[in-house]
């Protein structure tokens, strides 16, 4: 009794005579609201305890156990890697790791468990258990609260040897009895007792927020979940000293023991490329020659330069002395199905843009178009791991390929990486909104005020701001756990599945790593994400889906029919002046990468003349560039308003295509190494912990070494700040130039579209949807300045899909399709085109039915006004429309006779404003006039001016104008600046909002539909921004007008 | 607007008006509405909840013998023949608004020849006067059709072919319209234009025993007093027996002759039918009371009825046989209660909460019949089930400490291991203690915790039986 009173300088005496302890019942927060810890968090804990070993075993995962083992290296803490399982009879043990085959035979256990139920969830029996052949791994059998002998004796029954009772003594006034009744039990079954902690946190101070999780896990509000809590934090590290007080010194040294007993670790894991690939009897290597040079004789029909055969011999040297080539036959083949079934795809990424990706069709970057970069750049000799490719695909195909794959190498070697899915603000401030008892609905009321861009440090303001007091005492309970959960690096939720990120593997993939469902069917994830996956050095390939291949390849086929031409990806007109004078008029919404308006901003100033001039223009908008104060030196340089200059002679070599100034990645790299003394693959570390500082925290230690290499060469300190701060700015969104080489061609293909078919791209855009930055609505009136005649969607005339039609004098008209039709089935309209493919209809009774629509379809089409044609207006649609009560039996048509004796109905003709209220309800966008123009009197007369009078006003003057909000966007370079763009019947108006005014009139900010701007023009090289000092909200002027913004992050 | 555009009137006949759904005798006491010759007051009273409804109901009884509920908000008052009393719609319009002020509630209010209409046009919010219903569809049909409270999705449906008025819906063919929008929302129609006769219940005050006795002479006695009431519970059981209804409360007001009314009310578990029970508990409730003078008047009242099937009486005793001991328990309560007052009985629950303090609460008073069953055998997954005491301090007591050890009357001895309680951060109420059983020097086994923070005090929280 008097031990919980003994003071420090005991407990420090004590240390030395101490047994040495493992922990190996342990959950991270991995196990997913149970456990109330990070995995690092929990490491480092039981090493500055002076633990002997640390087990992760989280229920049915081994999710958490790389990040684990990472902080576990740092600290040189031997970690066992294990899980906890509960069987369906009720059975609970933890099974841990003895070696390389006792973790294969875990991952499988866990694989098999995983994929037996759905997702998030697992299930597994005795039987599956004992079949498991779990030989390797020694098992804790943790009893209940009336421990089983039966339990005990099965399972000694079945792993002789290597089972121990877990004795966890958790205070809760039956420790001494529980112990006894244990010791008994071990001594009947003959089975050694071991001590253990059941830790759900690192520290006791986790323990409101594990009740919280626990809450949160029960969906049931904490003072309602009783006995269900923890009864205490016991639950946590404990100290050595506690545990010894607690625990017979026999038990405490069995952990320590047992630890020793296992020797896995996760640096044990060999990975294998897939060996499918390679046709019996020849070599990797040999096939990858073959194919490149096949492909060689295809990209270059006159013979391969000689300086491009040596560099591909250079190319293939390397790869093979890495060991690479399957890999590259990976992509390859991966590449040639979509080829085959005809699906646009690009590859990018560090080695796409090899000469040997050139020639194998990975990517169409030419190496002689762009700058040749060194293929060291891509593949370095030092790095252990894998070359990373990314590969994009149609986005409404990529489907085919991820079945392709599955298919090919079974699911039994490829699965998709993971995501994991952690706290934000909102998702926080939600869930435990509900454990303190909220509804639903308050619940959102409290998440909702959070928008995704605001920090935890916004929370306290934001909740006032929602009508709570942040000074209750419930939230001043809340805020503290929310701040936990989102806090970096954010509290694990549950696993999702990364966007296209495949590991494929020689061997079984499910014993390197668990692989569970996903909540797609069809879809399989490992239990790792893509961090995990490149700590382990696992091969992964991603298989993105990007809207505008899909639009591109709409677009070829289209123009291709329309006018018997063979335009293809990469094979237009190159360098032409009229698609770059577009460009530099930022005359670019639907153009590929360039539409954004932070781009569009960028173009009139950057005004590019070649492709490569793209390139720069897609890598320079982004966080690292303008972080690093790239923008502007670079933009001087270019008008001639700065003078070119290098810093130094080494930087020259690597800075001269982009006047001095590092934009891409890579320079930045080469810059470490040329002008800080980096070696290879010191850089290469550089990179990986740029992509990762903000999950592993801190470039610090590449900082000190980054700007001391670069004062003992004579660079001026302020370059090397800057290079240091676009390194942090690259972080999550490095941009290197072998992605943008890549991009560039998109976007030049996307603009030669738009400059010379603007119908043709319009429409392959709008069948692609939903992609890219606008709305329908944009494009249409985008397409239509551009001289476009657009026809409105007809019930008699509109296929599914947009569609072109020809017009007297030979171009092209839009003819809008019925997918546009908000709440149109598509298999009603599949049987209105076949009934109309028979004879036209007659009438909307007629339409109705020999198409059998039902009423909704009807309704559907009325409101679009596809049925104008064959009614008359809207409301007479309606009344046609809405005599279909039901289907009728097939053969009866008694409608007919009623229609004629009703007679027509005493209807008024719709209205205008009614007219485009309903055009933008049902269809998103009108071909009457813009709304605004309607209001334009009273907007007039409130001294409120156009946006194209806007753009004839003086810099500086101040100014009044009011649109609809397009977009808002608040870009987490720009520190806390929101960007709105406005649109009325004239043009668009660039607002800017600083976080001070935004902060201020946040309401009319975050909430108007149409929004008044009073403020001051800034005019700046042909662009146009308002800077906003007053906002009002004016949607209540729109009546019924469903404009809907769209938010961008 | 010409009778001719008005294709309502054309091909009568063409759909028929279904009834309202009992069909009543229509006798002159409840009827009718949109007759030649009917007025009637709408009033749309937003918000108001059913008693006041109520409430306001009875008062407008004042202004004429018809008027009918249209709930939840409306009031409607057939007012043709009390007109004349008021000096015309005007003076009846400020009598009416003056009643409502004097309740607190804030109608619109109408007027027209059919019952609909006014209702219709009062929560349009046109406070209207059409005396003639020749003039009643003109009137009508610049108003929207939303307080004729049809579906959303038909008013939607109609919205989208540009149809917002009654006028315009008015103007519509007949079978088209019955075909696309329901035969009953044009039955509704010829409703509100007085083309059909509406049915409409009257209103009839909810019913209550009240009944007085003047004494022929005044009693202080409680037993004489008792018997002088028997007549009066000879009445309300003839009362309760007419109505098949029981009282769940009971008051008695004996008046003095300068001092106010004394008031003794009984408050029962169940619905009581018998009205020898009622005086019986009446008796116990007198007996406990100290009359200021003596009473000149007793009077019953019974507000609340509840309607109540007598039960059969059971075969065995009470108790016998596996037969319920609910209403012996039932007595027993009532009689505790009766003596001790209501808020000195209740009931004791058992909570699933780790908190001791929150491991219990009182509830309200026992389930008043036999089933109690709800008391499932979950004790037995409770922790530590065993060593919780019976008896827990209202509020832990602080204990003297001497040598680091508690101390209640001489020095106590810890008997058990710890138990360690943390929890119940989330209200306030967090606790974080190591509980142990121990002895004091008689023997007495106590149950005492010692607090995890600072000062780490000693306190009692109970005592094992």
């Amino acid at each position: 009794m008097k031990g919980a009173s003994s003071g420090a300088a005991g407990a420090a005496a004590g240390r030395e005579g101490l047994p040495a302890y493992a922990e190996l019942h342990c959950l991270s927060n991995f196990t997913f609201l149970r456990g109330a810890s990070h995995p690092h968090e929990l490491v480092e804990q039981a090493d500055s305890l002076g633990y002997a070993a640390l087990a992760i075993t989280d229920e049915c995962s081994v999710a958490g156990v790389v990040r684990a083992h990472m902080a576990a290296k740092d600290r040189r803490l031997k970690l066992l890697i294990g899980s906890e399982f509960r069987l369906i009879c009720g059975l609970k043990l933890v099974a841990l790791a003895i070696d390389r085959r006792g973790y294969g035979r875990l991952c499988r256990l866990i694989t098999r468990g995983r994929r037996a139920a759905g997702k998030g969830h697992y299930s597994l029996t005795r039987a599956e258990l004992e079949a498991a052949g779990l030989e390797q791994c020694f098992i804790l059998w943790l009893p209940a609260a009336r421990p089983s002998p039966e339990e005990l004796r099965w399972l000694a029954g079945r792993f002789p040897g290597k089972v121990r009772i877990a004795v966890e003594l958790l205070r809760d006034g039956s420790d001494r009895e529980r112990l006894a009744a244990l010791v008994q039990i071990g001594a009947q079954c003959g089975v050694p007792l071991i001590a253990s902690g059941d830790v759900h946190m690192h520290v006791r101070a986790r323990r409101r927020l594990q009740d919280a999780l626990t809450a949160t896990r029960l969906k049931v509000p904490i003072a309602e979940v009783g006995l269900r809590l923890y009864a205490n934090g016991e639950r946590y590290l404990r100290e050595p000293a506690r545990l010894a007080r607690l625990y017979p010194r026999e038990l405490l040294e069995a952990t320590a023991e047992l630890a020793l007993g296992c020797s896995f670790s996760l640096e044990e894991l060999r990975y294998e490329y897939p060996r499918e690939l390679v046709p019996p009897g020849q070599t990797p290597a040999g096939y990858l020659r073959r194919l490149t040079y096949e492909g060689a004789r295809w990209r270059w029909p006159d013979g391969v330069p000689e300086g491009e055969r040596a560099a591909i011999e250079h190319e293939l040297a390397l790869i093979a002395e890495l060991r690479y080539e399957p890999y590259f036959l990976t992509v390859q083949d991966i590449v040639a199905y979509a080829r085959r079934q005809g699906i646009l795809c690009q590859g990018r990424g560090s080695a796409a843009n090899s000469r040997v990706c050139y020639c194998l069709g990975v990517t169409s970057v030419d190496p002689q178009r762009g700058t040749a970069l060194l293929f060291e750049r891509f593949i370095s000799r030092e790095r252990n791991e894998p070359p990373d490719i990314d590969i994009d695909f149609e986005h409404e195909r990529r489907e085919e390929v991820l079945q392709y794959v599955y298919r090919k190498y079974g699911r039994e070697h490829a699965a998709l990486a993971a995501t994991v899915i952690t706290y934000r603000s909102r998702s926080a401030l939600r869930d435990l909104a509900r454990v303190f008892g909220l509804d639903a609905a308050e619940s959102g009321r409290l998440a909702k005020v959070m928008q995704w861009w605001d920090g935890s440090a916004a929370i306290p303001q934001r909740v006032r701001d929602a009508g709570f007091d942040p000074g209750s005492p419930w939230l001043a309970r809340l805020l503290p756990l929310a701040n936990e959960l989102v806090s970096f690096p954010g509290f694990p939720r549950h696993l999702s599945q990364h966007v296209g990120g495949f590991v494929i593997s020689e061997g079984l993939l499910e014993e390197l790593v668990p692989i569970e469902n996903a909540a797609m069917p069809e879809r399989t994830v490992v239990q790792w994400d893509k961090d995990d996956l490149n700590d382990l050095g696992l091969l992964k390939v991603d298989l993105l889906a990007l809207g505008m291949l899909t639009a591109l390849k709409r677009a070829f086929t289209l123009v291709n029919d329309y006018r018997g031409t063979h335009h293809a990806l990469g094979q237009l007109p190159a360098e032409d002046p009229r698609v770059y004078a577009m460009i530099s008029r930022a005359d670019t919404i639907g153009v590929f990468q360039i539409e954004s308006r932070a781009q569009m901003s960028m173009l009139p100033r950057l005004k590019p003349q070649c492709y490569y001039d793209l390139v720069i223009e897609v890598a320079i908008v982004r966080p690292g560039p303008i972080q690093g104060d790239m923008v502007h030196p670079y933009l001087r340089r270019r008008c001639g308003a700065e003078p070119v200059e290098y810093p130094g002679e080494e930087v020259r070599e690597v800075l001269h295509r982009t006047l001095g100034v590092p934009i891409f990645q890579e320079q930045v790299m080469q810059i470490a190494i040329v002008a800080a003394g980096f070696s290879p693959g010191e850089a290469d570390a550089l990179r990986r912990a740029m992509g990762a500082w903000k999950r592993s925290g801190g470039l610090d230690p590449f900082r000190e070494r980054l700007l001391q290499g670069m004062r003992a060469k004579g660079y001026p300190q302020e370059f090397a700040q800057r290079i240091y701060q676009q390194m942090l700015g690259f972080g999550e969104y490095g941009f290197p130039q072998s992605h943008a080489m890549s991009f560039a061609l998109l976007v030049y293909d996307s603009a030669w579209l738009k400059c010379y078919e603007p119908a043709v791209f319009t429409c392959a855009l709008l069948n692609s949807q939903p992609m890219g930055f606008y709305a329908p609505a944009q494009l249409v009136r985008d397409a239509r300045a551009h001289g476009v005649e657009v026809r409105a969607v007809d019930a008699c005339v509109s296929e599914w899909d947009s569609t072109l039609e020809r017009r007297a004098d030979g171009e092209p008209a839009l003819r809008l399709g019925l997918r546009l039709v908000k709440s149109l089935s598509q298999s009603g309209v599949t049987r209105l085109l076949a009934a109309r493919a028979v004879r036209p209809f007659a009438s909307v009774p007629d339409l109705a039915i020999r198409a059998a629509l039902d009423r909704g379809d009807l309704e559907a089409l009325a409101a679009a006004a596809a049925l104008v044609s064959l009614s008359g207006n809207r409301h007479l649609a309606f009344w046609e429309v809405a005599a279909r009560e039901r289907p009728m039996p097939l053969g009866f048509a008694p409608g007919r006779r009623a229609d004629l004796e009703e007679g027509r109905p005493l209807l008024a003709a719709p209205t205008e404003g009614e007219g485009i209220a309903a055009d933008y309800a049902s269809l998103g966008l009108t071909l009457g006039r813009h709304p605004l123009a309607l209001l334009r009197e009273r907007l007039a007369a409130a001294a409120l001016v156009t946006a194209s009078e806007l753009a004839g006003a003086r810099n500086g003057a101040a100014v009044r104008t009011a649109g609809i909000v397009l977009m808002r966007q608040r870009p987490a370079t720009a520190s806390g600046v929101t960007f709105l763009t406005l649109e009325d019947e004239s043009g668009q108006v660039n607002v800017i909002v600083w976080e001070r005014v935004g902060r201020a009139q946040r309401r009319a900010l975050i909430e108007s539909r149409l929004l008044e701007v009073h403020g001051e023009l800034q005019q700046q090289d042909g662009v146009t921004h308002l800077i906003a000092r007053r906002l009002i909200d004016r949607s209540a002027l729109l009546g019924e007008l469903l404009t809907r913004s769209r938010d961008f992050h | 607007m010409r009778p001719g555009t008005l294709a309502l009137l054309g091909d009568a006949g063409l759909v028929r008006v279904p009834r309202a759904a009992p069909l009543r005798t229509l006798t002159r006491r409840h009827a009718a509405g949109g007759r030649a010759g009917e007025l009637w007051a709408g009033l749309h009273l937003p918000g108001i909840n059913p008693e006041k409804l109520q409430q306001l109901a009875v008062c407008a009884q004042r202004f004429t013998p018809r008027v009918s509920l249209a709930p939840p908000d409306g009031l409607l008052l057939e007012v043709q023949g009390s007109l004349h009393l008021f000096a015309g719609v005007a003076g009846l319009r400020c009598a009416l608004m003056s009643e409502c002020l004097r309740l607190q509630v804030q109608p619109v209010l109408a007027f027209a020849p059919a019952a609909l209409a006014a209702l219709v046009a009062a929560r349009a919010g046109k406070p209207l006067a059409v005396m003639d219903l020749a003039q009643l569809t003109g009137q009508l049909a610049p108003l929207p059709l939303a307080p004729l409270r049809w579906p959303p999705d038909t008013l939607a449906r109609l919205a989208r072919m540009g149809v917002r008025t009654i006028g315009a819906a008015l103007r519509l063919p007949r079978a088209g319209f019955a075909r696309r929008v329901g035969s009953q929302q044009l039955a509704m129609l010829d409703v509100l234009t007085g083309r059909t006769p509406e049915v409409r219940v009257t209103f009839h005050a909810p019913e209550r025993f009240r009944r007085r006795r003047e004494l022929s002479c005044e009693l202080e006695n409680h037993a004489l007093l008792l018997a002088a009431l028997a007549p009066l519970f000879a009445d309300l059981g003839a009362f309760l027996r007419a109505r098949q209804c029981g009282v769940v409360e009971l008051e008695c007001r004996l008046t003095h002759r300068h001092v106010p009314a004394t008031r003794c009310v009984v408050r029962l578990a169940a619905p009581a039918t018998d009205v020898q029970r009622l005086a019986g508990l009446l008796g116990e409730h007198l007996s406990a009371l100290n009359l200021p003078e003596p009473a000149r008047a007793c009077e019953l009242r019974a507000d609340a009825l509840v309607p109540h099937l007598p039960g059969s009486n059971g075969l065995w005793q009470p108790g016998e046989h596996g037969g319920s001991a609910g209403n012996e328990a039932c007595g027993l309560i009532e009689r505790l209660r009766a003596r001790l007052g209501s808020e000195a009985v209740h009931g004791l629950t058992r909570l699933e909460a780790h908190r001791p303090e929150n491991a219990w609460a009182v509830t309200g008073p026992p389930p008043a019949a036999g089933h109690r069953g709800a008391q499932s055998g979950c004790c037995a997954d409770a922790p530590a089930a065993g060593r919780r005491p019976l008896w827990l301090l209202r509020a832990p007591q602080l204990l003297c400490v001497r040598d680091g050890l508690p101390r209640r009357r001489g020095p106590l001895r810890l008997v058990s291991e710890p138990e360690r309680i943390e929890t119940g951060w989330w209200d306030g109420g967090e606790i974080a203690r190591d509980y142990y059983t121990a002895v004091d020097i008689h023997g007495v086994r106590l149950w005492v915790f010692r607090e995890r923070a600072a000062p780490h005090g000693w306190f009692l929280h109970g005592v094992f039986g």
